[in-house]
């Protein structure tokens, strides 16, 4: 039975080991201990909150600590079990090994705090074929699951295939991997077949400020009678892999909203990478230019400035650029804008498939215009 | 897919943001008080930190004091700073926002004031592509209101009509009247420049992410329908409590009192919400047609009948949280002798199919414990039998508690089995917090609003009738306290929940107020 020791040092985020078999026996016991220390003022008042079931996969070190870290950022807004899975296929040696810690933060208007627990696994050699096994009675009953795969999952099929079965959204982030474009078409395949789940790159979910200043550009009439008459495209992005990914899907989603075929959009849009500083590898998309015969669309990041613009230059059409400042981008940001919007992205969904389309040597006859 | 002009636009598929809305102007009378400086125009910068306000959107100040643009939008930004969600604001954003506002130096009667206005507004139209729109906020004080209004209709500025290309709205801040026939006049002047689709008349509270969250509560849970009537509700306890005094709003308030302030607007809102038949759909009109409906089968109560159904009381000296206080009498600019409430009780029954011989008890007051406003469902109680046999400790009724602020979020009081070996029961809560499950911060209710002006949505503000049920109600309590033997309201200490003859007021009815 945990004492009150432990329930502090599980309280400050401190991890402890615990056998794979008792961690539920384990967390009960703390959750228990909290309880009673309600009933005295001069202890930590703790209460367990979530929403849902975290599963974030991880193959490394580095890995495992950045999962941790944005796990404690997000908590605070989105109260969740979470589960670190570390999983090491290749190595010799077989382990499979637990511990577990808490994320807490002050509620607001008083002493008591709101926790999370973390649940961190660690497989590595012949025991990475069980980690279904193993996170599969940590899922909290009624809540969803997500499954949050750093890396690129195509290349741990065996792996992946154990834990989509327990997932109702996998989120990963095309960006950070290796050549990104030339895995879209498997990626689609991918996403058709694991017709249940939801599929969320946060590529797309970085895509939000250019896909919404698009559309206003779009917005009064005058304007959205051009959206059929837009001809050219051309987006200038940093020459990164992030860059040229979040370029290929915002082209893709253009595209696939205007009804475009892959040949008319290979025709129309043109992507050019910019090559400058150290700051245009890491960059996204830089600007986008939209024209029709009698008008232009300007976006623009305003570098230096944690903003973009868009403009448009059409006849009796205000030409004042209208601002908007961007998020914060870094992980524990992007997924917490996930976690707001539960449910299925069927714009992503076409604008995928049209990316898929865009990018294969051979045209995918299943992906066609409106 | 064919070509030609698209009715919808496809690009904002899937994308969470509210439409932007066309260019217009924000004319702010009054544009130098609190509420300018506190309230709106942090709350349109935050709108448009999140890209909400269109490129083309000019705030002009209407004021008396001299000042240059450059010194009002100076003032503004501090108050921004300060008084923003977003900190540090941003200065690319500010600087684009701050490109659009204008100060306009005139007394709110001048007729050449209201001419150079129109210049300006024409001026702002050519330049920012406003083309027209306007929006008219009275943010000055309620006696200057006919004034504007007037001056407005009379120079022109306002087109009518819902087929215009352009689309103009006046934005009137509580209190809208102070009684049924000053809120009538009202309602007729408005009605003489403005038609009622143009007219939205403000109750910040509606803009509470919380109360958003009674008709999400109510009608997005199956749960709760079936129970939400006379066969299963016992009572059910409004309560709208400040720890504040009246501060410097003294001079004000002593003309207006907890009812005027308070109850007419804020406590009543909530009371429509909670009392509600489910809406035919979302829209505006078919959401303030339910709450009218409800202010309609109020029971009215007499001015006769004011002792059994109302107290009022007045704080008298006290502590708040351990720091003494003044009573009320003693505040700057209210009358030593002064007979305002700043304290009110009331039992409201409604009279249809739903809620009969359901009492409603509504209690707001100035300087009570803490600052709390939450609604309180309780249950009838258990017949007499199984768990509720033992009468030496009877079960407790569940309570179903939505709490408006702080700490926002939903209660539920439940009996539960204590562990062990004898069968006793024992009240346990079952708790939902807004803080602890969406850690987000919600948007000023400002913010909502002032959003929902700017794109014509009227659903979180009240309707003409709407107001003038509701001072019905009012104006014959007022009468009835007015009548009543000269009856001074009742002292109370500060720091209390009010006086004694509110608590005595609910044990008849063999009920308590809840402590929240």
């Amino acid at each position: 039975m945990p004492d009150t020791r432990q329930l502090e040092t599980f309280a400050a985020g401190v991890e402890t080991a615990v056998d794979v078999a008792g961690i539920e026996r384990q967390l009960h016991e703390l959750w228990q201990l909290a309880a009673e220390s309600e009933k005295d003022p001069s202890r930590r008042q703790i209460t367990r909150a979530s929403l849902f079931n975290l599963v974030a996969f991880c193959e490394t070190d580095s890995g495992r600590d950045h999962a941790t870290e944005t796990i404690s950022a997000l908590t605070s807004r989105h109260p969740c079990r979470a589960i670190v899975l570390m999983a090491e296929p290749n190595e010799l040696r077989t382990e499979l090994s637990a511990s577990i810690s808490a994320h807490c933060h002050l509620a607001g208007g008083g002493r008591k705090q709101v926790c999370c627990e973390q649940i961190s696994i660690h497989a590595s050699g012949k025991s990475t074929n069980q980690v279904g096994s193993a996170v599969l009675p940590l899922l909290e009953s009624d809540l969803p699951t997500i499954l949050w795969w750093q890396g690129n999952f195509l290349e741990s099929p065996e792996l992946f295939g154990h834990l989509v079965t327990v997932a109702d959204r996998v989120v990963f982030h095309t960006s950070q991997w290796h050549k990104p474009e030339t895995h879209l078409a498997a990626l689609h395949r991918v996403t058709v077949e694991q017709r249940r789940c939801v599929f969320t790159d946060l590529s797309w979910t970085r895509l939000g400020i250019w896909r919404k200043l698009t559309a206003e550009c779009f917005d009064e009439p005058p304007a959205r009678a051009e959206l059929d008459q837009i001809r050219s495209v051309e987006i200038g992005c940093g020459h990164g892999p992030g860059g040229m990914m979040r370029a290929t899907l915002y082209a893709a989603w253009l595209a696939a909203q205007l009804g475009w075929s892959p040949a008319v959009a290979s025709s129309r849009i043109h992507l050019t990478p910019q090559k400058g500083g150290p700051d245009t590898l890491t960059m996204g998309i830089i600007s986008v230019e939209l024209k029709s015969p009698s008008a232009t669309f300007l976006l623009r990041k305003s570098l230096g400035e944690w903003a973009a613009s868009a403009t448009v230059i059409m006849p009796q059409m205000c030409t004042l650029p209208r601002k908007q400042a961007f998020e914060l981008n870094d992980d524990a940001s992007l997924l917490s804008q996930v976690f707001d919007q539960p449910g299925r992205d069927p714009v992503y969904e076409r604008a995928l498939a049209m990316a898929a389309a865009l990018t294969e040597t051979e045209p995918d006859p299943t992906v066609s215009g409106y | 897919m064919p070509e030609g002009q698209y009715t919808t636009n496809l690009l904002r598929a899937g994308l969470s943001t509210r439409h932007v809305p066309a260019p217009c102007v924000l004319v702010i009378f009054g544009a130098t008080g609190d509420l300018t400086h506190r309230k709106l125009v942090p709350a349109l910068y935050n709108l448009a930190h999140e890209g909400q306000l269109p490129p083309s959107f000019a705030i002009v100040g209407f004021a008396r004091r001299p000042k240059t643009n450059e010194e009002f939008r100076a003032e503004l930004e501090q108050g921004v700073q300060e008084f923003s969600r977003f900190s540090p604001i941003n200065p690319a954003v500010w600087k684009a926002m701050a490109q659009g506002i204008y100060y306009h130096r005139s007394e709110f009667t001048d007729d050449n004031g209201y001419d150079s206005l129109g210049k300006l507004l024409e001026k702002i139209d050519r330049t920012h592509g406003t083309a027209g729109n306007r929006l008219f906020y009275l943010a000055a004080a309620p006696t200057e209101f006919t004034h504007i209004i007037q001056k407005l209709g009379a120079h022109k500025l306002v087109h009518r009509g819902r087929n215009q290309q352009v689309s103009q709205r006046i934005v009137v801040e509580k209190p809208f009247g102070g009684s049924l026939d000053t809120a009538r006049e009202l309602n007729h002047v408005l009605a003489g420049v403005f038609d009622e689709h143009q007219i939205f008349r403000i109750d910040h509270y509606l803009g509470k992410e919380t109360v958003q969250n009674i008709m999400a509560m109510r009608f997005a849970n199956e749960i709760f329908e079936p129970l939400w009537n006379q066969k299963y509700i016992d009572h059910v306890q409004i309560t709208v409590a400040e720890s504040i005094g009246v501060e410097t709003r003294g001079g004000y308030y002593d003309g207006s009192g907890a009812l005027r302030d308070m109850v007419q607007n804020h406590l009543m809102q909530l009371l429509s919400l909670v009392a509600m038949e489910p809406p035919a759909s979302l829209e505006a009109e078919d959401i303030r047609d339910e709450k009218v409906k409800v202010l309609r089968s109020i029971s009215p109560i007499a001015p006769a009948q004011v002792r059994e159904f109302t107290v009022r009381g007045q704080y008298a000296r006290g502590s708040i949280a351990g720091k003494p206080v003044v009573s009320y009498r003693e505040e700057p600019k209210v009358a030593p002798d002064s007979r305002t409430e700043t304290f009110v009780a009331l039992k409201l029954f409604l009279d249809n199919w739903r809620w009969a011989g359901v009492p409603f008890y509504l209690r707001h007051g100035k300087r009570l414990p803490k600052q709390v406003a939450e609604i309180a469902i309780q249950f009838k109680a258990l017949p007499a039998v199984l768990f509720a046999a033992d009468q030496a400790a009877p079960v407790q009724p569940n309570v179903l508690v939505l709490r408006i602020q702080p700490d926002e979020g939903i209660a539920i009081r439940m009996n539960a089995k204590v562990p062990g070996n004898t069968l006793t029961i024992q009240p346990v809560k079952m708790d939902f917090r807004y803080g602890g499950s969406f850690g987000a911060q919600s948007p000023d209710a400002y913010e909502r609003l002032l959003h929902d002006v700017i794109v014509g949505d009227a659903t979180l503000f009240t309707r003409r009738d709407e107001v003038e049920c509701s001072w019905s109600i009012m104006d014959a309590i007022l009468e009835g306290w007015s009548l009543d033997g000269g009856a001074p309201p009742v002292a109370y200490e500060s720091g209390t929940w009010g006086p004694a003859e509110a608590d005595e007021f609910i044990e008849k009815d063999g009920r308590q107020w809840r402590r929240p």
